[in-house]
Parts: C-alpha cells; sequence; structure tokens
C-alpha cells in the first residue's frame, strides 16, 4: 500500500503541514511506503536557507532534509505552483523532483491523503 | 434509516470497513459532526468502523472538560456515546494530544501536569495505529477543517 501526503498550506502558519511530516515518517518507520508532494503555497516548504529562529519555531528544513534517511521514498514539488512562486530546482533542497501533477501522477499510490 | 439509503452497487471500500480520521476541531468545524452522520450512515448500510483516530486539532474531540450550552450538542459526548454503543476504538494521537493539552492520567503523572482530561472511552496512543490502518484494507476518510 504506497501512500502519498499532499501538503498544500505554507509552512509555519499552523502545525499542520509539520504534523503531516509525521505521519510520512510514522509510514517509513513501519517501513510503509510513502512520498510527499507540495503544491500551492506549501512548495514554500522546499526553499534552501529557512531559519525560523525569530519566530520561536524550528525551520523545517532539516526535517525535510532527512526524509530520505528515514524512508520516505520521495519528495515531489508541484511544477505549476513553482513556477508560481518563482521557484527553480536551485532554490529548492536537494533530493526533491519537479513533476507534474495530475490523475497520472495520484494514480499510482494506493492512498492519497491531504495535511489538512 | 437504512430503508431510505440507496441500494449499492459498488462502494468505496472494498472490504467494508471505514477508518476515519478527524483532524478538524469540534465547534471550530464542521470535521467532527459530520464524521458522526457519516458513521452513523455507514453502520446503518452494514459497513464497518474499524477504528476513529483523531489527529491534530481533532484531539480536542476527546476532551472530558467540554461544557456547551445545554441546548447545544455536546459533540464531545455524542461521539464518545457512539464508540460506546458500536464498541468502535477512538483513538487520539499522543502527539497531537500532548501539544494541545488533552492528557490521560498516565501522561499526567509523566509530565507531571496539574489534571488529566481524556474522556471514555477514547484512548490516547501513537500514529502507529493509523498506520495499522493505512497498510490494511481498510478505507481511510480524512475529516479536516475545511476553507
Amino acid at each position: 500500500m504506497s501512500t502519498l501526503i499532499i501538503i498544500d498550506q505554507s509552512p509555519y502558519g499552523s502545525w499542520e503541514g509539520r504534523e503531516a511530516l509525521d505521519m510520512a515518517f510514522s509510514l517509513a518507520a513501519f517501513d510503509q511506503p510513502v512520498s510527499l508532494l507540495f503544491c500551492g503555497a506549501g512548495v514554500n516548504w522546499l526553499r534552501k536557507g529557512q531559519d525560523a529562529g525569530k519566530i520561536q519555531q524550528k525551520s523545517i528544513e532539516r526535517n525535510l532534509a532527512a526524509a530520505p534517511v528515514f524512508g520516505v521514498e520521495a519528495l515531489f514539488a508541484d511544477r505549476r505552483a513553482c513556477d508560481q512562486y518563482g521557484l527553480a530546482g536551485t532554490d529548492l533542497l536537494d533530493h526533491v523532483s519537479i513533476t507534474d501533477v495530475g490523475p497520472d501522477f495520484t494514480g499510482r499510490f494506493d492512498h492519497v491523503a491531504f495535511a489538512g | 434509516m437504512s430503508k431510505s439509503l440507496p441500494e449499492q452497487t459498488r462502494t468505496p471500500a472494498p472490504a467494508g470497513v471505514f477508518t476515519l480520521v478527524i483532524t478538524g476541531a469540534p465547534y471550530s468545524s464542521q470535521a467532527p459532526s459530520t464524521a458522526l452522520h457519516f458513521a452513523r450512515a455507514a453502520l446503518a448500510a452494514n459497513k464497518r468502523i474499524d477504528r476513529v483516530f483523531l489527529y491534530g486539532d481533532g484531539v480536542h474531540l476527546a476532551s472530558s472538560l467540554s461544557a456547551p450550552p445545554s441546548d447545544e450538542l455536546n459533540l464531545s459526548e455524542a461521539w464518545a456515546a457512539f464508540l460506546t454503543e458500536n464498541s468502535i476504538p477512538g483513538v487520539a494521537c499522543i502527539a497531537s494530544a500532548l501539544r494541545r493539552g488533552l492528557v490521560n492520567e498516565a501522561e499526567m503523572h509523566r509530565y507531571e501536569l496539574s489534571a488529566s482530561n481524556l474522556r471514555e472511552p477514547f484512548e490516547i496512543a501513537g500514529l502507529g495505529e493509523w498506520v495499522d490502518s493505512a497498510a490494511s484494507e481498510s478505507r481511510i476518510l480524512y475529516f479536516h477543517k475545511g476553507g
């Protein structure tokens, strides 16, 4: 059973994205195939060089960079959203694949869940 | 109620089993109420619900301290009664719960807190409960806050 978890909200505004990440890490910890898709404002999660110290939060950059180590199979960024936010491949964290999102893409997964 | 339901020829849950994940909080979202309506309809249609998992803001549903005015639906009470009557496990994610001040007695002692407020029959457990559903034949439905 492969799962795709979609994060479509910008980082730091709420805990929903972080908790979606916990869901992905949990699946991976139990050896269940899981990937993450960032779309809409969610692609801002994938920017390099984040510093959340001034709002007393931990940067999620380190968590995301560790995702492959913890067994998350892939990090995808929606191409259209990247264009909208002016993000090129070089602006994004390593291991991120920019992809065209549609039924063909989501159809590759048994479960598709939104972050909240 | 079941008499008014159309006969189903196809089901989105091949095994006839649903897992409900509620992430929207009571009173600030419709999620717990919509989920309860769905749950009642599913049982009326002879489907099974193997687990209700509260995640994120949804954990507030398991509070024993909510006390809305007497002429309003007490969503926590209604859900607790439904789970008890139908012997369905209700699980609040421990990480979400601890962040939001929802604790059972064990966690109260562990973190030296002044009170516990988990309503029976809800339990506190890890995301592994949700993973168990995700790895099974169960169809998982998410009830988010929307908007």
